[in-house]
C-alpha cells in the first residue's frame, strides 16, 4: 500500500467511523500526511547528512526489509579521485550500504558499467574501498549477466540491462550531480546508463526518450542524489577543480523524476529544462513540479 | 642430490617468472608493485646490446652485471638452473628420447654466428636483440599470445557450463571459475593482432625439442652464446676421476651436449646440469672450483665469423632503407604509446619484449608487423579501435625495460601529445546524417575537453529543423588519447579517428605554426 491509497483509506475509515478505537487510526493518518516527499540534508560530513536526508523519510526500515538483496548503484563511470566530482562520493555509498544492513539486508551489491577502465574506476573514486568496508559485495560487470528487457517505450523497444539490477529486491541509485554536454545534466535518470549493456552510446541518438524508457523498467526504490560537490562545467568527465562546486548537500526521494527536477536547481536550472525530466513527468513516472511536493530540509 | 637441486632451481624460478608474469596488471593503483621487467633487468644480452645500440641504459639494467660475474665464474648456471624458456624447453624436451649429441655439435656455432650478427647490427645502432633474446621472447609469446590463449580456453570452458545452467553444477563452476579470476586470469580476455603468428614462433621453439633436446638453448640462443664466451675461463669445472671408463652414459643425458666423444667436455656448453654427476655408474664425475684439466674449444671458423659480422653490419643499410626512412614520410597510424622516444631512438631502444603490451589496461596497444619498417617488427603501436590510452594511467612506461618508453610522472604524462584527433563529416552523425551524438565529447578526458560542441540546426529529408551539437577539435588540446575513436558509435570505420600527427616526440612531425594562436 503506497502513502497515496494509505491516505485516502485512512481518510474513508475515520470519517466513517465515530467509534473512540478510531482515534489511533487518525493519529497515524495525520503522520503519515507529514510525510516528506524529498529530503535535503547540508552539512560537513558526507555519511551523516545521507543517514540524516535518509531519517527525514522515515529512515532506510521504511525502504529495506529484512533479507532483502539490495543494490546499491552509485556513478563509478570515470577514472578520477572523488574531489573531481565524477564520481560518486565514496563516503555516500559507504553510508547507504551500512544503512542497508542496519536495516536487514541480506545483501547489498555495488557496482557500476564504467566507460573508463573498471579497474580503475571502482580504486581510483574510493567507491570500492568504502563499499567493501561498508560490508557491500563490490563486483565488476559480468559481460554474461545481460537480460534483454521489453520496454516497449517512446524509443526503445528493449534493451539489455543487468541481472543483478532485476532481480534485487530493492535498488538504490546514488548518482552525483554533474554537467553533461548533450543532456545538460546527469543526475539520476542518467545514472542508470551504468546498468545498460550492449553499445548504450547509441541510446544518444535520442537521449531524453531513451533515458526515461530505461528509468521506467528499472523503478529504483530509492535516489539519492550526492551533490557533496557538483560538476558545473567540462561533465561528466570533469578533470579540473576550478569546475568543481562544494555543496555539501544530499538529497533524497522515492520519486525519480522529482528528484532530477530538484537536481536541476542546484545548477540554477528547472525541472522543465532538463527534456528527460519533462518527459518523464508526461510519461506518468513521476513529479516534476517541485511545488507538488513536501520538501524538509535539515542541517547537520 | 644435486640434480634434483638444479630441478627445484628451475621450478622456483619458473614460478617466480610466473607470478610477475600475471603480476604484470594493473589493480587500479596508479604504480605496478612487480613487473616481470625483473627478469630483463638481469639480461647481460640486452644490456649490452641496447648499451651499443642506444647509447643509454638505465640504471636497473646493471642487476645483469651480477650474472656476469656469475657466469665468468661459474659457467652457464642461468641457462641450466634459472632461465625459464630453458626450464620449459627442458620440459619439452622429456618428450624425446634421450640421445647423445653426436654430429648435431656442428650446430652449436649458430648461436654464436647469430650473437655476433646481432651485436654487429647493434654496433651501428639496429637493434634487433629483442627478436631472440629468450626472456624477450618469453614474455612477449606469453603477453600477446599464449597467455590470451589460455585465457580463452578457461573463459569458453566455464561460459559453456554457465549459459548450459546445470543446477548445483554451475554454482561449483562458477566458483572456480572465480577464484581463476582472483589468481591467474586477465580482468578481461586480451586479444592481439598476430597473436597466432607469435604463438606458432614460439611454438615452433618448443617443437624444435623433439628433434634435438634444448635445440634452442644449444644451437640458436644469443644468450646463451654470450654467456657462452664469458664462461670460456670459468671455474667452476668438469673433472673425471681414474674411475671414468668413458663408457658414455653421461652423453646421452647431457642437457647441453657438452659431452662428447666418451669424455670430452665442452666448458661453453655445459649448463651444468648435474645429470653426468648424477648418474655415473662409477661415480666418477664431480664439479669444483680447483678442478684442471683443459676444456674442449669451439672453433668458429674465421671465415663464418666474418661473415657473419659483415652481414650484421650489412643487415643495418638493407633494413634502414625503408621508405620509413624517407624525410617527411610517416605512417599516419603508428601510433606510440605517451613517452616513448623519438621514432628513431625509440627503435634502438626497443626490445619488442611486449610487457607494454601486457600491461595496457585498455588493451590498445599491439605489436606491429612491419608499419614501422622491419626494424620495429612486434614494437607497441596504439590501435585506438581496440583500445584507448587511458588518461591517468602511466603502466606502459612503468615496465618498459629500456625506457623506450619514458617512464613519466602522471603530469607529464597528461601533458604528452601521441597523436590529434580528427572528425570524418561525411560518417559522424550530427553532421552527415542530422542525427544527435556527443560520445566523443562525453569521454573526452581533458579539462578543458579538446572535442567541443557547436550548436548547428540541420533539416532532414523531410525538411524538418533538428537542432543537433557537432563535435570539433581544439588541436592546442588534443593529446591523441583516442577514446574518442574507441567509443565512436560508428561502427568498424569511425567517424572521429586519431593520427600521430602532432606527436611530442617529434620534431617534424607536426600540424600546427609554433606559437600560433588557434
Amino acid at each position: 500500500m503506497n502513502r497515496r491509497g494509505f491516505l485516502k483509506n485512512a481518510a474513508v475509515v475515520g470519517a466513517g467511523l465515530t467509534l473512540p478505537g478510531s482515534c489511533g487510526l487518525v493519529f497515524r493518518a495525520l503522520e503519515a500526511s507529514e510525510r516528506v516527499d524529498l529530503a535535503v540534508a547540508q552539512g560537513k560530513s558526507p555519511a551523516q547528512i545521507t543517514k540524516a536526508a535518509i531519517d527525514v523519510l522515515g529512515g532506510m526500515k521504511r525502504f529495506v526489509a529484512k533479507g532483502d538483496v539490495v543494490v546499491v548503484k552509485p556513478n563509478i563511470g570515470w577514472d578520477r579521485t572523488p574531489d573531481y566530482a565524477a564520481t560518486t562520493n565514496p563516503e555516500v555509498v559507504g553510508a547507504i550500504v551500512r544503512l542497508c544492513y542496519e536495516a536487514g539486508a541480506k545483501k547489498v551489491k555495488v557496482f557500476d558499467r564504467t566507460v573508463s577502465d573498471a579497474r580503475r574506476c571502482y580504486r581510483q573514486s574510493g567507491i570500492a574501498d568504502a563499499a567493501g568496508a561498508a560490508g557491500a559485495e563490490v563486483s565488476h560487470i559480468d559481460d554474461r549477466k545481460f537480460r534483454d528487457v521489453r520496454m516497449n517505450g517512446l524509443v526503445l523497444k528493449s534493451w539489455p540491462l543487468y541481472v543483478d539490477v532485476l532481480e534485487a529486491d530493492k535498488v538504490i541509485n546514488v548518482p552525483i550531480a554533474k554537467e553533461h554536454g548533450l543532456s545538460r545534466l546527469t543526475l539520476g535518470m542518467k545514472n542508470w546508463m551504468g546498468v545498460m549493456g550492449g553499445w548504450r552510446s547509441r541510446i544518444h541518438q535520442s537521449i531524453d526518450e531513451s533515458l526515461v524508457d530505461v528509468a521506467r523498467a528499472v523503478k529504483p526504490t530509492l535516489t539519492v542524489l550526492d551533490a557533496v560537490r557538483i560538476l558545473t562545467a567540462n561533465g561528466p568527465t570533469g578533470g579540473s577543480l576550478s569546475d568543481v562546486k562544494q555543496l555539501n548537500l544530499v538529497a533524497v526521494g522515492t520519486d525519480q523524476v522529482a528528484m532530477d527536477s530538484f537536481g536541476a536547481t542546484l545548477f540554477g536550472f528547472k525541472g522543465s529544462d532538463l527534456g528527460y525530466v519533462q518527459l518523464g513527468a508526461k510519461a506518468g513516472l513521476g513529479v516534476m513540479d517541485l511545488a507538488k511536493l513536501k520538501i524538509k530540509k535539515v542541517q547537520v | 642430490m644435486i640434480k634434483n637441486l638444479r630441478r627445484a632451481s628451475q621450478a622456483v624460478f619458473l614460478l617466480i617468472f610466473l607470478f610477475l608474469f600475471i603480476q604484470t596488471e594493473s589493480k587500479g593503483y596508479d604504480d605496478l608493485g612487480y613487473p616481470v621487467r625483473l627478469f630483463l633487468d638481469f639480461d647481460p644480452l640486452i644490456f649490452l646490446t641496447t648499451l651499443l645500440a642506444s647509447h643509454t641504459v638505465p640504471v636497473a639494467f646493471y642487476l645483469s652485471v651480477i650474472l656476469i660475474v656469475l657466469t665468468i665464474f661459474m659457467g652457464r648456471v642461468f641457462c641450466g638452473w634459472v632461465c625459464p624458456l630453458g626450464t620449459l624447453n627442458n620440459m619439452m624436451g622429456t618428450l624425446r628420447k634421450a640421445r647423445p649429441i653426436g654430429n648435431r655439435r656442428r650446430l652449436y656455432r649458430w648461436k654464436y654466428y647469430i650473437l655476433l650478427f646481432i651485436l654487429a647490427a647493434a654496433l651501428f645502432r639496429l637493434h634487433l636483440t629483442g627478436v631472440l633474446d629468450p626472456l624477450s621472447l618469453l614474455i612477449r609469446s606469453l603477453s600477446v599470445s599464449i597467455y590470451p590463449l589460455i585465457n580463452y580456453a578457461v573463459r569458453s570452458f566455464f561460459d559453456t557450463i554457465f549459459f548450459w545452467n546445470p543446477p548445483v553444477i554451475v554454482q561449483g563452476s562458477e566458483f572456480i571459475y572465480d577464484l581463476f579470476k582472483r589468481s591467474v586470469l586477465a580482468f578481461e580476455q586480451p586479444f592481439f593482432v598476430q597473436s597466432a603468428f607469435i604463438g606458432l614462433l614460439f611454438l615452433i621453439v618448443l617443437g624444435l625439442n623433439l628433434i634435438e633436446r634444448r635445440f634452442w638453448c644449444k644451437f640458436l640462443c644469443p644468450l646463451g652464446a654470450l654467456l657462452g664466451v664469458l664462461s670460456r675461463y670459468a671455474l667452476l669445472r668438469r673433472s673425471l676421476s681414474e674411475g671414468c671408463d668413458a663408457c658414455g652414459a653421461c652423453e646421452t643425458l647431457c642437457q647441453g651436449g657438452a659431452i662428447h666423444d666418451g669424455d670430452r667436455w665442452d666448458l661453453s656448453e655445459c649448463l651444468y646440469c648435474m645429470n653426468c654427476d648424477d648418474l655415473c655408474p662409477r661415480n666418477a664425475v664431480s664439479f669444483g672450483f680447483s678442478a684442471k684439466g683443459e676444456p674442449a674449444v669451439l672453433d668458429l671458423g674465421r671465415r663464418n665469423v666474418v661473415i657473419a659480422f659483415a652481414s650484421g653490419i650489412m643487415s643495418v643499410p638493407l633494413i634502414r632503407t625503408t621508405a620509413l626512412s624517407k624525410p617527411g614520410y610517416v605512417n599516419p597510424r603508428l601510433i606510440r604509446p605517451p613517452g616513448a622516444l623519438e621514432e628513431k631512438e625509440f627503435l634502438r631502444a626497443c626490445i619488442k619484449c611486449g610487457e607494454c603490451m601486457k600491461v595496457c589496461i585498455t588493451n590498445g596497444l599491439q605489436p606491429t608487423l612491419f608499419e614501422a619498417g622491419m626494424e620495429g617488427i612486434w614494437s607497441p603501436v596504439l590501435i585506438p579501435r581496440i583500445g584507448y590510452c587511458e588518461y591517468r594511467c602511466t603502466l606502459c612506461g612503468q615496465v618498459c625495460p629500456t625506457g623506450a618508453i619514458a617512464r613519466l610522472p602522471l603530469e607529464a604524462k597528461q601533458k604528452v601529445k601521441i597523436g590529434l584527433a580528427m572528425i570524418d563529416e561525411g560518417r559522424c552523425l550530427p553532421y552527415a546524417h542530422a542525427t544527435p551524438c556527443i560520445v566523443c565529447q562525453e569521454a573526452c578526458p581533458t579539462s578543458p575537453k579538446a572535442i567541443w560542441l557547436e550548436d548547428a540546426s540541420v533539416k532532414n529529408r523531410e525538411g524538418k529543423i533538428i537542432r543537433v551539437k557537432r563535435p570539433r577539435v581544439d588541436l592546442d588540446l588534443c593529446i591523441g588519447c583516442g577514446i574518442c575513436e574507441t567509443l565512436c558509435p560508428v561502427i568498424g570505420q569511425p567517424a572521429i579517428y586519431v593520427t600521430n600527427v602532432g606527436e611530442s616526440r617529434s620534431k617534424t612531425n607536426q600540424l600546427l605554426l609554433p606559437g600560433a594562436a588557434t
